[in-house]
Order: C-alpha cells, then sequence, then structure tokens
C-alpha cells in the first residue's frame, strides 16, 4: 500500500514537473515574504501594493503575504536567502539601506548577489521627531544640546544597521558630535512609542509614521534625511538645508526582489509586469490615503541604485 | 520494579541538567559577550536548579511526576512513530492536506476501540477522516484562502 | 455621552448582521486549538477589503472580542490556550471540564468575559485620556520591572514543586535567548536552521500545550468507550451567574489587573492573566482550592483577559502605536482605509470611531449571550472519543504553527517542543512556567538593554532602574511577591513533608 502511495505520488510529481512551467507562470498563488511584522509600514504597503495581483492584466494569480520578522529583519532575508525554492512561487520584499547594511556589517548569509530586484515601489526618507512639547525646535537645537552634553542625546531608532541607524552615523558625523542611539527592539512603532513617552529625547523614524503621528498631534518633526523635501511635508527643511551634510543613503527603499536563481523568463515576466501593478490608480489612491510616499522603479533602475547604495554604505560603515 | 520512577527521575534531571551544562557553555564561549549577558545569567540558574532537582532525584526525594510506566510506553510509540512522520516528512513532501488525511486515518485505526474486523467501523473511520477534512479544507482554504504545502491532490 | 449617538449605526440591519458574522465567526476561530485571536483577526481583514471602513471595524471589532473569549474554550476543554492571555484559564478550568464541569466552567468564563469586557470598553470610552497616559508612564525600566514581577510568578504556577517550576521557567527564559538577539543582531544557540529566526510564540504554545495532550490521549491506548467517557454534567445558567458574583473579589480582582496591565503597550496582554490569576489565589480565602477546579480561578483569569480587550487599543487609536500584535493588525485593517488613528480620530471619523467601540460593546454581550447557549453542547468536546480527539487536535496544530508565518520550520520546533513536554511533565516539569520564561526573557531583556544604554547616556545605572515612583512601586511589588512565595513554600514544606513521612512509613522500601 505504502509503495503504491510512493509510486502515485512520484508520477504526479513527475507529471507536475514535466509541464512547461515557465511558459504559464504562474499557475498558482504567489507568496511574498515580508520581514518585519503585521501592521508594520513595509507589511501595510506590500499588502496595498499587492492587492491587485489577481487581475487579468496583472499576473492572474493572488500574492499571499507572508510575516517572517525578527532581529531588524535579517531572519526573514536569511530565510529568502537560504531556504525556498528560487521558483518564482516566493518572492521577498526588500528594505534598502537595510539589507545592504547587513551585510556589509557580516553575520548574515545574504548580500546584494544573493537576490535578483524586480521592481521598487516606495521610498520612505528618515525624518528627525522630538515630542510635541520638546525644548528643541529645530536641528540646530538638537546639535547644541549635543555638543554641551557629548553622548548624552538619547534618541531612539528601529534597530542597528536598518536605514534609522544609518541616518545616525550620518548626523554624528555631519554634525562632529557624539549621540547616544537607543534600537529598540519593537521597530519603528516601539520607536516612536519612547519618543512621544519621553523615554528618549528624540528619535529618527519614517516618514510615513511620523507623518501620522505629527497629524495626531505626538510629535513634531525637525527635519528630513533626503535630498528633498516631502510632498507630505513641505514646510519641514531637509537636513542639507538645515547645515548639515546629509545626503539620501538612508532613505528606505521598499520593493520586490526574488532569490538567485529564479529562471530568467519568471525574473523578465515578472519585471515587466509587477511596476504596472504600482501604477495602478486604486494602489496609488490607498497609498497616498495611507501616507506612504511612492516611488515606482524598473528592475534596471533597482540594480543601479543597490550598486550605489552599497558602495556609500560601505564608506559610511567602515568607520564604525 | 518500585525502582523504576527513581531510575527514570535521575535520567531525566540528569539529561536536563546535561543540558544546563551545555546552555552554560555556549553563553560562556559565545561572542560578543555583550549580547551573551542575559544568557550567562540564565545559564547560571539554571544549571544550579538542575543540578539541585538532580540532586533530589539521586537522593530519591523526588515528589511529583509519575514517570512512565511500559504499558503507556508501549501505548504512545506508534502514535508518536505517526505523528513525527507527518510534522517532519508527509506534510512538507505530499502536501498538508493528502498527509493530514493519511495521518488522520492511521491515528484513528490505531487508537479507535471499535473491532478492526468489522466493516462497519472502518466505513466509520473513512466517513469521520474526510467529514472532517472536508470542513478543514472548505472552512480554511476555499473560505479563509490560508496558504498551506500543496504538493500532491490538494 | 457620545457615543450613544452612534448606537442606532450599529442596529441597522446589514451593520448587526456583520456584528453577528464576527461574533460567532470569531468565537468559533478563537475556539479552534491552534489559532490564535491575532491570527484570526489577520483571516478577516480581506473580508473588510469591500467593506466600507464602518462596516469592516465593525466586523473587526466584534472579532477581536469573541476570539479572545473563544480562546477559553479551547483552553477549559482541552487545555491548549487560544493566546497567552489564556494560559491561566487552563489551571482551574480544565481541571473542571476534567471532573465533568465543563458546562459550567465554559458558563463561567462567558459570563465573567463579558463583565470584564463591557467594564474594559467603558474604560475605554469614558478614560482614554487617562489611559494614554498611563500606557506611556512605562519606560524601559517599568517594563524591565514588571517582567521580573511576571517572573516571580513562576515559581508558584501550576506545579507542586517551585524547584521544578523554576527550573521549567529558566527553561523557556534560555529557549527565548535563541536566534538573534534583538537589539545587537548577534546570532545565539542557532544549533539547527529551524531555529534561526528564535521561537516565535504561537506555534511554541501551541506545541507545548496541544501536543503533550495528544500524546496523553495516546496512552490510554484502545480502551473501550464506556471505560472512559466523561460525565458531562448539566449546569443551570442562573445558578453561572450567582456564582459570578458570589466570588466579587476575584471578578474585581480580574477585571481591575486586566484594565491596567492589560494596556502596557507590548507586556501586559501576554501576562495580564496569569498577574490576575496569581493576585486572585494569593487574596482568596480558599486558596487550598486553586488548581484544583475552583470557579474562583477561571473567574479571574477570564475577566482579566477580557477586560484587557478595550484598554488594549488605548495607545492605537489615540497615539497610533498599536500595544499588541492584535492591535497591529487592526491598524492595518484602519489604514487600508484612509483612516490614520490618533487623537484627532475622534474629531474627524466620529462615527467610525464610535461604532467601531459600540460593536466591541455590543459585540461583548452577543458574546455571552451566544456562549452560554451553546456552553452545554460545546462542553460535549469532552464526550468525542480520544482517538478522533486526538487526530483533530493533531492536524490542527500543524495548521495552526504553519499559518502564523508559513513555516516549516515553526512546525517542526511545535512538535519537538511539544514532544519534549511530553516526557518533562512526566517528570514534575509544566508548560506554564515554560511558557511564561519564553514570553518574558525578551521582554526584560531587551528593556533592560535599553535601559542600560540610556542609563549610560544620562544617568547613572541604579539612578535610572532604583528611582522614580513607578519604578519603586513596581520593586516593592516583586519583593513582596517573592516575600510571599518564599513564607508560603516554608508553610508547605511543613505540611508536605509530615506527609511524606507518613507515606514512606507505609511503604516498606
Amino acid at each position: 500500500m505504502k509503495k503504491l502511495i510512493a509510486a502515485a505520488s512520484i508520477a504526479l510529481m513527475g507529471l507536475a514537473g514535466a509541464a512547461p512551467a515557465q511558459d504559464n507562470y504562474p499557475e498558482r498563488p504567489v507568496m511574498m515574504m515580508v520581514s518585519y511584522g503585521a501592521g508594520g509600514a513595509t507589511d501595510f504597503q506590500a499588502r496595498i501594493v499587492t492587492m491587485t495581483a489577481g487581475n487579468e492584466d496583472a499576473l492572474g494569480m493572488p500574492i499571499a503575504i507572508v510575516n517572517k520578522p525578527g532581529a531588524g529583519g535579517r531572519v526573514g532575508w536569511n530565510w529568502l536567502a537560504t531556504q525556498v525554492d528560487a521558483d518564482g512561487y516566493t518572492l521577498g520584499a526588500y528594505n534598502v539601506p537595510h539589507f545592504i547594511a547587513q551585510s556589509i556589517e557580516g553575520g548574515v548569509e545574504y548580500s546584494t548577489d544573493s537576490f535578483e530586484p524586480i521592481a521598487n515601489w516606495g521610498a520612505d526618507p528618515a525624518v528627525f521627531v522630538v515630542g510635541a512639547d520638546s525644548q528643541f525646535n529645530s536641528m540646530e537645537d538638537v546639535v547644541n544640546y549635543a555638543k554641551e552634553n557629548p553622548g548624552g542625546l538619547t534618541f531612539s531608532g528601529a534597530g542597528l544597521y536598518v536605514g534609522h541607524h544609518i541616518a545616525a552615523l550620518q548626523l554624528e558625523k555631519a554634525a562632529g558630535v557624539k549621540l547616544a542611539y537607543i534600537p529598540n527592539n519593537a521597530g519603528g512603532a516601539g520607536a516612536m512609542k519612547a519618543v512621544i513617552a519621553g523615554d528618549v529625547l528624540g528619535g529618527v523614524n519614517n516618514l510615513s509614521d511620523a507623518f501620522r503621528a505629527e497629524k495626531a498631534g505626538n510629535v513634531k518633526i525637525l527635519g528630513v534625511f533626503d535630498n528633498e523635501r516631502s510632498d507630505f511635508l513641505p514646510d519641514v527643511p531637509t537636513m542639507k538645508e538645515q547645515g548639515y551634510d546629509i545626503d539620501n543613503a538612508s532613505v528606505n527603499f521598499r520593493g520586490v526582489m526574488v532569490p538567485k536563481g529564479t529562471p530568467q523568463p519568471i525574473i523578465d515576466k515578472l519585471a515587466e509586469i509587477v511596476p504596472t501593478m504600482f501604477e495602478n490608480d486604486r494602489v496609488k489612491g490607498k497609498m497616498e490615503a495611507g501616507g506612504s510616499p511612492m516611488h515606482v522603479m524598473t528592475r534596471d533602475e533597482v540594480i543601479e541604485m543597490w550598486a550605489a547604495r552599497e558602495e556609500t554604505l560601505k564608506e559610511l560603515l567602515s568607520g564604525l | 520494579m518500585t525502582n523504576l520512577p527513581r531510575t527514570q527521575h535521575i535520567l531525566a534531571s540528569g539529561l536536563v541538567a546535561l543540558v544546563g551544562i551545555w546552555v552554560a557553555w555556549l553563553s560562556f564561549t559565545g561572542e560578543p559577550a555583550r549580547a551573551f549577558l542575559f544568557p550567562r545569567i540564565i545559564s547560571v540558574v539554571f544549571v544550579a536548579l538542575a543540578v539541585w532537582t538532580f540532586g533530589k532525584a539521586l537522593l530519591g526525594k523526588t515528589k511529583v511526576g509519575p514517570g512512565l510506566s511500559r504499558i503507556a510506553t508501549l501505548n504512545i510509540l506508534p502514535g508518536i512513530v505517526v505523528m513525527l512522520i507527518y510534522v517532519f516528512w508527509a506534510a512538507q513532501t505530499l502536501g498538508f492536506y493528502t498527509a493530514s488525511t493519511i495521518a488522520f486515518f492511521i491515528l484513528l485505526s490505531l487508537y479507535d476501540p471499535a473491532p478492526h474486523g468489522e466493516i462497519r467501523t472502518w466505513v466509520k473511520r473513512v466517513l469521520i477522516t474526510a467529514g472532517f477534512l472536508a470542513v478543514m479544507y472548505g472552512l480554511f482554504a476555499l473560505l479563509l484562502g490560508v496558504f498551506t504545502p500543496r504538493e500532491i491532490l490538494f | 455621552m457620545e457615543f450613544l449617538l452612534y448606537f442606532g449605526d450599529v442596529f441597522s440591519p446589514f451593520n448587526f448582521m456583520l456584528l453577528l458574522i464576527g461574533t460567532i465567526g470569531g468565537l468559533i476561530l478563537g475556539a479552534t486549538p491552534g489559532l490564535s485571536p491575532t491570527m484570526a483577526v489577520a483571516l478577516l481583514i480581506p473580508f473588510t477589503f469591500k467593506l466600507d471602513a464602518t462596516q469592516g471595524l465593525i466586523l473587526l471589532g466584534a472579532a477581536y472580542t469573541s476570539t479572545v473569549a473563544g480562546g477559553a474554550v479551547s483552553a477549559i476543554l482541552l487545555k491548549i490556550p487560544g493566546a497567552p492571555a489564556n494560559i491561566a484559564t487552563t489551571l482551574d478550568g480544565h481541571t473542571m471540564a476534567k471532573n465533568g464541569q465543563g458546562a459550567r466552567a465554559l458558563q463561567l468564563s462567558f459570563i465573567s468575559s463579558a463583565i470584564g469586557g463591557v467594564f474594559g470598553v467603558m474604560l475605554l470610552i469614558f478614560l482614554t485620556p487617562v489611559l494614554a497616559q498611563w500606557a506611556l508612564a512605562f519606560g524601559p525600566s517599568h517594563l524591565f520591572w514588571l517582567a521580573i514581577l511576571g517572573v516571580t510568578v513562576i515559581g508558584s504556577l501550576d506545579s507542586s514543586s517551585v524547584v521544578k517550576g523554576l527550573l521549567s521557567g529558566c527553561i523557556g527564559l534560555w529557549l527565548a535567548t535563541i536566534g538573534f538577539d534583538d537589539v545587537m543582531g548577534a546570532q545565539r544557540f542557532i544549533f539547527h536552521s529551524s531555529v534561526s529566526g528564535g521561537i516565535n510564540i504561537i506555534p511554541a504554545l501551541i506545541g507545548l500545550f496541544a501536543i503533550p495532550q495528544v500524546i496523553t490521549m495516546f496512552a490510554r491506548g484502545r480502551q473501550q468507550h464506556g471505560a472512559e467517557v466523561i460525565k458531562v454534567e448539566k449546569s443551570p445558567i442562573m445558578e453561572s451567574i450567582r456564582e459570578v458574583f458570589r466570588r466579587t473579589r476575584a471578578l474585581g480582582i480580574g477585571t481591575m489587573t486586566g484594565s491596567f496591565i492589560g494596556l502596557i503597550p507590548g507586556v501586559g496582554g501576554q501576562i495580564a492573566g496569569l498577574v490576575a490569576y496569581d493576585q486572585a489565589r494569593k487574596t482568596s480565602r480558599e486558596q487550598k482550592k486553586f488548581g484544583t477546579g475552583h470557579s474562583e480561578g477561571v473567574i479571574a483569569a477570564e475577566s482579566a483577559n477580557n477586560a484587557m480587550v478595550g484598554p488594549s487599543l488605548v495607545p492605537l487609536l489615540t497615539l497610533s502605536i498599536p500595544g499588541s500584535p492584535t492591535a497591529a493588525v487592526l491598524l492595518g485593517g484602519l489604514l487600508i482605509h484612509g483612516i490614520f488613528p490618533g487623537s484627532d480620530l475622534f474629531e474627524n471619523y466620529p462615527d467610525v470611531a464610535w461604532t467601531f467601540i459600540n460593536s466591541m460593546l455590543i459585540g461583548q454581550i452577543l458574546m455571552c449571550i451566544f456562549g452560554l447557549y451553546v456552553a452545554g453542547l460545546a462542553a460535549r468536546v469532552a464526550q468525542v472519543p480520544n482517538a478522533v480527539m486526538a487526530a483533530v487536535v493533531l492536524a490542527l496544530a500543524v495548521f495552526g504553527s504553519y499559518s502564523v508565518q508559513n513555516s516549516m520550520g515553526d512546525v517542526y520546533i511545535m512538535a519537538a517542543l511539544g514532544t519534549g513536554m511530553y516526557f518533562l511533565e512526566r517528570f514534575g516539569f509544566s508548560a506554564a512556567p515554560l511558557v511564561l520564561g519564553l514570553i518574558l526573557g525578551p521582554i526584560a531583556e531587551a528593556n533592560f538593554v535599553q535601559g542600560a544604554m540610556i542609563a549610560n547616556a544620562t544617568s547613572s545605572m541604579a539612578g535610572y532602574f532604583f528611582t522614580g515612583a513607578l519604578n519603586l512601586t513596581l520593586i516593592t511589588i516583586v519583593l513582596a511577591s517573592i516575600a510571599y512565595s518564599v513564607w508560603m513554600e516554608l508553610r508547605q514544606r511543613r505540611y508536605l513533608s509530615k506527609e511524606d513521612t507518613l507515606e514512606r512509613e507505609e511503604q516498606p522500601s
């Protein structure tokens, strides 16, 4: 009996394998791994941008989001790099600079060579926030305080070697002061809570989350870690405008990638269709309503962006 | 025969103590030291308590825990084997619903007290298996769209 | 009183139907062993895409309310808690079910859930600003002491041996350190690839409670029907209602502890039930009866974990910070409709906010009515033949632990921990302290590390962790709790050793 089942199962698997899998990809629902918890900014945006995947003019199959949170994203990306079948049915969401910075720092099993980018959907700059009743009203106040109390300015962020940490390092370097960066174990939401509750004097956080917190009257946003001002916050100056030489290296780019080894025809098909999914009007409307800045980039643009980011991060982190 | 639980307690608490010593060894040799501060504190307490328990077991002073009887061991053995095959091999290789159907039916046949000789009991078992898996499949796969490993059949 | 204005919305036919679906669906999903409330709410989110914001939130609010109460059903009938919040319910609830009082235990749990729940939602309606301040008052040092307070409960929890209870807790604390450490990102104790992501609490909870139950059913072998079937006693509903109101002390402690501990972000929801149970036991006149199927145990634990539902949403609704995993899922549900929770939520979208809160209020009551109605029927689960039950629970355990994050690794962890736990239980170790260690370990560690970093940057360690009214209060409670346990242990030892000597005299060795 057992032999029979085994034989039958082998035969069935053989049948499934023999079919030209790549031509009619995708034949079944696709899974997308998000390496942050449910309800976080990355998770929330991933769910919106993939919601039209089932449409006939898109993939024709739904994309299911799977959360693998832990250790600033390392858990999820390790899993994607080492444990999944590269058959196009498992995608992953990437966060740059997080995963690149972590691969430079070491102790993980992935690097930019472990993945193939598909497309980018969003760019969420880091911002500097302080509590609504804080004594600080500009970055200058913050830096002056830090100069008077070297290493005494506590400020929170989502973890080590994530965008927030990169922004913190850039600020230290550009302003020439020593700061006390407190990585939070509960991610961006925990870091924001620490600012609002006054556990720390300030914090680096995602623009999208800070935008909501500011609207709710809980924080003040003092500066944007980007090259240009954001459409969501036209009144908040960039760091450069305030006299600190900081570029967009910490901007949190979010997009879709697949593990290395995925067949080229599937990568090409995804690279063609996925950006059009992001451009869908319903998706754009929901993203706008959720306060999430969009920035659609194609596969070739993302490859370039990854390479450029890797170079700047290597330089920045070598000083640690 | 009266000493069986005592021997078992010595073995069990000895095993726990060994795990504790292993954890402590790993904690105190692990780098970076800052990341291992907490495991070190825990492992010291762990080892102390485990050694205490082991000592009590040696002296035969263990108060709680009935140990394992021979009959119980023989009873659980086939079930555990089926469970381990199901969890560690079949669920992934055959797909969740296929593997569950097979495991469900085997377990039912192993532990259902109804006599094996009658056709009626076999029909009943097939019906229970099919009924339960159908409800699960309908609710989770069709209605709620939960993702499970799919290989053969569904 | 603004919320009264929006009551009408809840009762429009379509909305009320959604409320019913949410309540009953939530109860069923919550009662399914292996599915946590967070999971149940997440499963319902896709259905809200097609609804407008208010309707979606009615569905989610009702589901959130009833999944928490539903978790008690499997805790009582099968000793498998649906979520960490239900662990305390297993201690007395399952013992009652084994004694044939399953129906009564279920009724008690639904009634006290509803009372605690309504109280919690009332707090949310009237005291939100005050509660928000309270939620924010807990910084890293306070959360650290709160976790330590939880640890002090470990020794006395569900174990006749304090040493083995503590040892079980230590094993849990160690298991929690496996994987990447959250702050530094260093790898610890990764001896197999499936634990590289650490041990996820939900699969561990399923494994540690469900698998020993399954194996225990195996151990009974192919027994004949007649010998095993538990008689399910009938239980008049009025009797149970009277019982709940006779136990006002347990009810009060449960409700208050649940409301105020439950709203502390990140920690509260997980330990509220256990802390309430522990406090109720310590202040009860019938202390000895706890753990033997005593009604106060069920009442305290269940009123606490439903009282938590309302306040646990305070950080989300006022500060836009999700305080629990379920709240995080609800945040996603709100954002998708373009609604930003925050202090202006009640000004900009009063219809959405109040209808949501009202739906939880009505949901509590519907849940109670429906629960009482089916309690007698549900209790008959105890009469399902062993073989069927074992197979059902095993299949659901595999399903539940896989679906948390679609990972076979979690299923392996679930099965390995569960099988290990069965053998440990045979030697006097127990699952509840182990799980508590698993939950509290990361909280204590992360907050200690963060607190230490802040302390080093600003003042001294001693100044940061040992000064301030809240720190000192928590430390006092911790010390009192330890002193009390030690005192009880000494008293019990005298009592036990007398029994021991008696036994030894009877048994010639």
